[in-house]
């Protein structure tokens, strides 16, 4: 997995590539808690190049969403693939928090 | 898939349909005599026959009686099948553990039965509300183990299993209705596909242990008397299974001592 940030004025992209599961979910949660530990709470996560997610990924993510909403800010999601949105679907994560067809829309929904 | 890699299994936790195949795999049947099984004991128009004196029962409950042993369907040809294959094998005969779920029809709660004759294990675990009798094992009557938790991975992660395989699946909705049937088995779907999406969500985010999901996706509706549509789940279920392998190994590699 490889993740990588880009800062859109308050708004922080962290792109992320590859596989979220339990190999790379403690990569994610300290890249994720050390960007959210340095100020940049309003987050959005580009799943376009997510192939795929686990349990252990999903709970990463979580972790990440409570982390930024706790610090006033939030995790919004954007352009996950389709074989992801399942997995998304299937566990809860659409109805917890916001999904975006691709990162300028989410940049842009913390704008509303 | 998990036979063709070598992939052994500690323990098996079934419900509802699910129960049928959990038994075969604990018992060690290998992939390719419980498709044969299948395709031999679930025959075409195996649950097709109604059950008349239910019919009598429901239409007029003060004149033939009516009791919450009720099922429209006659279970006797599932009874013949379950006995050709079961016989009178008991949770003791399987070469690991194995738990099966139905639920309690008086109290709604999960029961797991983990002893006794599988036959009667697995009747009660897919007993459909109001398609089948509720079946008693224990002196308590129970029916489908989906309608307390179709997707019983907490079992799982009770016994610490650190990586669980959870199969299920959505029932497609019915999109014509001929029958009562039909609408009793809607209703089930909608409850069933909701209660499985809520049971995975909350054990994927409330504990470490990894879950692997096999969840195909049918695009037709599968009706329980539609033997002919084996090879059909059999191949769907192949498919979402081989999309989860490549993950399965890189993991499985990543614990081996």
């Amino acid at each position: 997995m490889e993740i990588s940030f880009d800062h859109h004025g308050h708004v922080t992209v962290a792109a992320i590539a590859g596989s979220l599961d339990a190999l790379t979910a403690p990569q994610l949660i300290e890249a994720l808690n050390q960007i959210i530990a340095e100020g940049h709470n309003r987050l959005v996560a580009d799943m376009s190049r997510v192939d795929y997610t686990s349990s252990a990924g999903l709970r990463a993510l979580l972790g990440a969403l409570k982390e930024a909403r706790t610090q006033g800010g939030d995790l919004r999601l954007a352009g996950a693939q389709e074989s992801v949105k399942k997995v998304l679907e299937l566990s809860g994560f659409t109805s917890i928090l916001k999904f975006f067809p691709d990162a300028a829309a989410a940049v842009a929904s913390f704008s509303g | 898939m998990l036979q063709r890699e070598g992939i052994g299994v500690d323990m098996v936790v079934g419900c509802s349909g699910g129960s049928l195949f959990s038994a075969l795999i604990a018992l060690g049947y290998d992939a390719g005599a419980m498709e044969q099984m299948t395709l031999r004991l679930w025959a075409r128009g195996i649950t097709g026959k109604l059950y008349y004196p239910s019919l009598l029962r429901a239409a007029l409950p003060r004149l033939f009686g009516f009791n919450q042993r009720f099922g429209l369907v006659d279970d006797r040809p599932i009874m013949t099948s379950l006995h050709e294959a079961f016989g009178d094998k008991t949770f003791a005969d399987t070469q690991f553990p194995l738990y099966l779920a139905a639920t309690d029809m008086q109290t709604g709660e999960r029961v797991l039965l983990k002893e006794g004759r599988l036959v009667d294990a697995i009747r009660a675990s897919i007993a459909i509300p109001i398609l089948f009798r509720p079946w008693e094992v224990g002196g308590r009557l129970l029916i489908d183990g989906g309608a307390a938790d179709p997707l019983p991975v907490s079992v799982a992660i009770r016994e610490q299993c650190d990586i669980i395989i959870a199969m299920g699946f959505e029932s497609p909705y019915i999109r014509q209705y001929g029958s009562l049937t039909h609408l009793v088995s809607q209703a089930t779907s909608i409850m069933i596909n909701n209660l499985l999406k809520s049971t995975y969500a909350f054990y994927n985010l409330a504990h470490h242990a990894e879950i692997v999901p096999i969840i195909p996706e049918l695009e037709r509706r599968i009706d329980l008397g539609d033997a002919h549509q084996i090879p059909y789940l059999i191949e769907k279920g192949q498919q979402a299974a081989e999309t989860q392998l490549p993950y399965l190994r890189r993991l499985l590699a990543s614990t081996k001592p």
